[in-house]
Protein backbone atom coordinates (compact mmCIF):
# COMPACT_ATOMS: atom_id res chain seq x y z
CA UNK A 1 0.00 0.00 0.00
CA UNK A 2 1.63 3.14 -1.25
CA UNK A 3 0.77 6.19 0.86
CA UNK A 4 1.18 9.90 0.27
CA UNK A 5 1.16 13.20 2.42
CA UNK A 6 0.28 16.18 0.69
CA UNK A 7 0.42 19.45 2.50
CA UNK A 8 2.27 23.10 1.39
CA UNK A 9 5.72 23.83 3.18
CA UNK A 10 4.52 26.81 4.98
CA UNK A 11 7.24 27.26 6.98
CA UNK A 12 9.41 26.66 4.28
CA UNK A 13 11.04 24.06 6.53
CA UNK A 14 12.52 22.02 3.31
CA UNK A 15 14.03 25.17 1.39
CA UNK A 16 15.84 26.12 5.33
CA UNK A 17 17.38 22.52 4.46
CA UNK A 18 17.73 22.99 0.95
CA UNK A 19 19.93 26.08 2.03
CA UNK A 20 21.92 24.55 4.75
CA UNK A 21 22.89 21.05 2.84
CA UNK A 22 23.49 23.34 -0.24
CA UNK A 23 25.84 25.12 1.91
CA UNK A 24 27.31 22.69 3.58
CA UNK A 25 28.12 20.80 0.02
CA UNK A 26 29.70 23.85 -1.66
CA UNK A 27 32.10 24.00 1.25
CA UNK A 28 32.92 20.57 0.84
CA UNK A 29 33.41 20.56 -2.65
CA UNK A 30 35.45 23.72 -2.88
CA UNK A 31 37.94 22.13 -0.78
CA UNK A 32 37.67 18.91 -2.37
CA UNK A 33 38.17 20.58 -5.76
CA UNK A 34 41.29 22.91 -4.75
CA UNK A 35 44.33 22.10 -6.12
CA UNK A 36 46.54 19.76 -4.18
CA UNK A 37 49.49 21.93 -2.18
CA UNK A 38 52.69 21.00 -2.99
CA UNK A 39 53.79 19.11 0.04
CA UNK A 40 55.61 21.52 1.66
CA UNK A 41 59.06 21.26 2.10
CA UNK A 42 61.03 19.63 5.14
CA UNK A 43 61.56 22.50 7.92
CA UNK A 44 65.46 23.45 7.62
CA UNK A 45 67.44 21.96 10.46
CA UNK A 46 68.17 24.42 13.33
CA UNK A 47 71.84 24.64 12.51
CA UNK A 48 73.57 22.44 14.91
CA UNK A 49 75.76 24.68 17.62
CA UNK A 50 79.06 23.05 19.09
CA UNK A 51 79.68 23.81 22.53
CA UNK A 52 80.93 27.38 22.52
CA UNK A 53 78.83 28.85 19.98
CA UNK A 54 80.81 27.86 17.10
CA UNK A 55 77.96 26.75 13.93
CA UNK A 56 79.50 23.48 13.18
CA UNK A 57 76.73 22.29 10.52
CA UNK A 58 74.74 24.07 8.60
CA UNK A 59 71.57 22.75 6.39
CA UNK A 60 72.07 23.01 2.43
CA UNK A 61 72.99 26.23 1.17
CA UNK A 62 71.38 25.55 -1.75
CA UNK A 63 68.34 24.68 -0.18
CA UNK A 64 68.79 27.73 1.72
CA UNK A 65 69.04 30.26 -1.23
CA UNK A 66 65.78 28.74 -3.64
CA UNK A 67 63.77 29.03 -0.57
CA UNK A 68 64.73 32.73 0.05
CA UNK A 69 63.85 33.49 -3.93
CA UNK A 70 60.66 31.98 -3.53
CA UNK B 1 27.64 3.25 -0.80
CA UNK B 2 30.07 5.72 -2.32
CA UNK B 3 28.73 9.47 -1.23
CA UNK B 4 30.03 11.78 -3.55
CA UNK B 5 31.19 10.38 -7.41
CA UNK B 6 33.24 12.71 -9.17
CA UNK B 7 33.00 10.46 -12.40
CA UNK B 8 29.21 10.98 -12.73
CA UNK B 9 28.90 14.45 -10.60
CA UNK B 10 26.92 13.08 -7.85
CA UNK B 11 26.47 13.41 -4.57
CA UNK B 12 24.02 10.38 -3.02
CA UNK B 13 23.88 9.74 0.73
CA UNK B 14 21.49 7.28 2.32
CA UNK B 15 20.08 7.82 5.54
CA UNK B 16 18.34 5.49 7.60
CA UNK B 17 15.64 5.81 10.49
CA UNK B 18 16.15 3.44 13.14
CA UNK B 19 14.16 2.52 16.28
CA UNK B 20 11.69 0.72 18.19
CA UNK B 21 8.34 0.00 16.89
CA UNK B 22 6.13 2.59 16.90
CA UNK B 23 8.77 5.40 18.22
CA UNK B 24 7.70 7.83 14.79
CA UNK B 25 9.81 6.73 12.20
CA UNK B 26 7.51 6.66 9.40
CA UNK B 27 5.86 9.92 10.78
CA UNK B 28 9.20 11.85 10.23
CA UNK B 29 8.84 10.45 6.50
CA UNK B 30 5.81 11.67 6.44
CA UNK B 31 6.00 15.19 7.59
CA UNK B 32 9.58 15.65 5.15
CA UNK B 33 7.11 14.45 2.27
CA UNK B 34 4.46 16.99 3.16
CA UNK B 35 7.00 19.58 2.99
CA UNK B 36 8.35 19.13 -0.23
CA UNK B 37 7.25 21.55 -2.98
CA UNK B 38 5.61 19.68 -5.92
CA UNK B 39 8.25 19.89 -8.60
CA UNK B 40 10.65 17.56 -6.15
CA UNK B 41 7.83 15.19 -5.22
CA UNK B 42 8.31 12.28 -6.35
CA UNK B 43 6.82 9.38 -4.91
CA UNK B 44 7.28 8.01 -0.95
CA UNK B 45 6.65 4.84 -0.65
CA UNK B 46 5.50 3.32 2.68
CA UNK B 47 4.66 -0.53 2.72
CA UNK B 48 2.49 -1.04 6.13
CA UNK B 49 -0.20 -3.38 7.58
CA UNK B 50 -4.06 -2.81 7.84
CA UNK B 51 -3.15 -1.27 11.40
CA UNK B 52 -0.66 1.19 9.85
CA UNK B 53 2.75 -0.68 11.12
CA UNK B 54 5.37 -0.51 8.98
CA UNK B 55 5.81 -4.03 7.16
CA UNK B 56 8.67 -3.73 4.99
CA UNK B 57 10.28 0.02 4.89
CA UNK B 58 9.68 3.29 3.66
CA UNK B 59 11.83 4.93 0.99
CA UNK B 60 11.65 8.94 0.41
CA UNK B 61 14.18 9.43 -2.30
CA UNK B 62 14.93 13.45 -2.19
CA UNK B 63 15.89 14.71 -5.41
CA UNK B 64 18.06 18.34 -4.26
CA UNK B 65 19.00 18.94 -7.91
CA UNK B 66 22.50 20.46 -8.60
CA UNK B 67 24.22 21.54 -5.91
CA UNK B 68 27.80 23.25 -7.01
CA UNK B 69 27.85 21.02 -10.10
CA UNK B 70 26.65 17.73 -8.33
CA UNK B 71 23.48 16.30 -9.23
CA UNK B 72 22.52 15.84 -5.19
CA UNK B 73 19.56 13.01 -4.04
CA UNK B 74 19.05 12.03 -0.19
CA UNK B 75 17.46 8.47 0.12
CA UNK B 76 15.44 8.24 3.37
CA UNK B 77 14.64 5.26 4.51
CA UNK B 78 13.10 3.61 7.76
CA UNK B 79 13.10 0.07 8.86
CA UNK B 80 10.35 -1.61 10.47
CA UNK B 81 10.66 -1.68 14.02
CA UNK B 82 9.28 -4.92 15.31
CA UNK B 83 11.71 -7.30 16.28
CA UNK B 84 10.73 -10.06 14.01
CA UNK B 85 11.79 -8.38 10.83
CA UNK B 86 15.50 -8.35 11.99
CA UNK B 87 16.59 -9.60 8.04
CA UNK B 88 14.57 -6.65 6.65
CA UNK B 89 16.48 -4.21 8.80
CA UNK B 90 19.83 -5.80 7.80
CA UNK B 91 19.42 -5.43 4.28
CA UNK B 92 17.77 -1.85 4.48
CA UNK B 93 21.29 -1.08 6.29
CA UNK B 94 23.35 -1.98 3.24
CA UNK B 95 25.57 0.98 1.82
CA UNK B 96 23.91 3.55 4.69
CA UNK B 97 25.95 6.62 4.78
CA UNK B 98 23.66 8.22 8.17
CA UNK B 99 21.39 7.04 11.09
CA UNK B 100 18.68 9.06 12.93
CA UNK B 101 17.83 6.69 15.87
CA UNK B 102 14.27 7.89 16.72
CA UNK B 103 13.22 6.74 20.69
CA UNK B 104 10.22 6.76 21.76
CA UNK B 105 10.08 9.09 24.74
CA UNK B 106 7.41 7.18 27.00
CA UNK B 107 9.02 5.42 30.13
CA UNK B 108 7.58 2.33 29.73
CA UNK B 109 9.33 2.48 26.01
CA UNK B 110 13.14 2.59 27.34
CA UNK B 111 13.51 -0.95 27.54
CA UNK B 112 12.74 -1.25 23.99
CA UNK B 113 14.69 1.44 22.64
CA UNK B 114 18.00 0.14 24.32
CA UNK B 115 16.98 -3.05 22.34
CA UNK B 116 16.25 -0.97 19.16
CA UNK B 117 19.81 0.82 20.18
CA UNK B 118 21.67 -3.24 20.78
CA UNK B 119 20.08 -4.55 17.51
CA UNK B 120 21.28 -1.18 15.41
CA UNK B 121 24.71 -1.78 16.56
CA UNK B 122 25.18 -5.41 15.85
CA UNK B 123 23.45 -4.61 12.39
CA UNK B 124 25.86 -1.99 11.59
CA UNK B 125 29.02 -4.13 12.42
CA UNK B 126 27.68 -7.25 10.64
CA UNK B 127 27.33 -4.44 7.66
CA UNK B 128 30.81 -3.85 7.83
CA UNK B 129 30.16 -0.17 9.67
CA UNK B 130 31.85 1.11 12.81
CA UNK B 131 28.83 1.67 14.96
CA UNK B 132 31.25 4.54 17.01
CA UNK B 133 31.75 6.48 14.19
CA UNK B 134 29.07 6.50 11.88
CA UNK B 135 27.53 9.42 11.61
CA UNK B 136 24.03 9.35 14.17
CA UNK B 137 21.75 12.07 15.46
CA UNK B 138 19.26 10.68 18.20
CA UNK B 139 15.92 11.96 18.22
CA UNK B 140 13.72 11.56 21.32
CA UNK B 141 10.08 11.62 19.75
CA UNK B 142 6.66 12.00 21.11
CA UNK B 143 7.59 15.31 23.48
CA UNK B 144 4.21 15.93 23.22
CA UNK B 145 3.07 13.41 25.75
CA UNK B 146 1.85 14.15 29.30
CA UNK B 147 5.27 14.85 31.48
CA UNK B 148 4.41 11.94 33.68
CA UNK B 149 4.58 9.30 30.79
CA UNK B 150 7.94 10.21 29.60
CA UNK B 151 11.56 10.39 30.47
CA UNK B 152 13.42 13.18 30.69
CA UNK B 153 15.62 14.26 27.85
CA UNK B 154 18.87 13.95 30.04
CA UNK B 155 17.59 10.52 30.81
CA UNK B 156 17.29 9.47 27.39
CA UNK B 157 20.21 11.15 26.68
CA UNK B 158 22.23 9.27 29.36
CA UNK B 159 20.37 5.72 29.09
CA UNK B 160 20.90 5.97 25.42
CA UNK B 161 23.44 8.51 23.88
CA UNK B 162 26.59 7.12 24.77
CA UNK B 163 28.11 8.31 22.28
CA UNK B 164 27.73 12.15 23.00
CA UNK B 165 26.05 12.69 19.26
CA UNK B 166 23.66 15.63 18.67
CA UNK B 167 20.15 15.17 19.67
CA UNK B 168 16.74 16.37 19.52
CA UNK B 169 13.62 16.52 20.95
CA UNK B 170 10.50 15.82 18.43
CA UNK B 171 6.90 15.99 17.80
CA UNK B 172 6.96 14.05 14.59
CA UNK B 173 2.80 14.17 14.31
CA UNK B 174 3.28 17.89 13.78
CA UNK B 175 6.62 18.29 12.11
CA UNK B 176 8.38 19.65 15.49
CA UNK B 177 12.30 18.80 15.62
CA UNK B 178 11.75 16.83 11.69
CA UNK B 179 14.06 18.93 9.87
CA UNK B 180 16.73 20.09 12.63
CA UNK B 181 17.04 16.11 12.71
CA UNK B 182 17.64 15.98 8.92
CA UNK B 183 19.74 19.16 8.62
CA UNK B 184 21.79 17.46 11.75
CA UNK B 185 22.27 14.00 10.24
CA UNK B 186 22.74 15.41 7.03
CA UNK B 187 25.40 17.91 7.52
CA UNK B 188 27.27 14.86 9.72
CA UNK B 189 27.48 12.78 6.28
CA UNK B 190 28.17 15.32 3.76
CA UNK B 191 31.13 16.58 6.62
CA UNK B 192 32.86 13.10 5.56
CA UNK B 193 32.60 13.82 1.50
CA UNK B 194 36.11 12.75 1.21
CA UNK B 195 38.36 13.20 -1.84
CA UNK B 196 38.56 10.17 -4.55
CA UNK B 197 41.98 8.05 -3.79
CA UNK B 198 43.07 9.57 -7.71
CA UNK B 199 41.61 12.53 -9.54
CA UNK B 200 42.77 13.71 -13.02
Amino acid sequence: MAKETRKEDEGGEFAEFLADVSEEIALRVESLQTPSQPVPAEKKKTPVVADGGVIVEWPNIADRMIEEMR
Amino acid sequence: MSVVNYGTREITCKIVYYGPGRSGKTTNLQHVYSKLPEERKGKMVSLATETDRTLFFDFLPLDLGTISGFATRFQLYTVPGQVYYAATRKLVLQGVDGVVFVADSQSRQMAENVESLQDLHANLAEEGHDPRSIPLVMQYNKRDLPGSEISSVEELDETLNFRGVPHFSATAITGGGVFETLRSISTLVLSRLSAPATRT
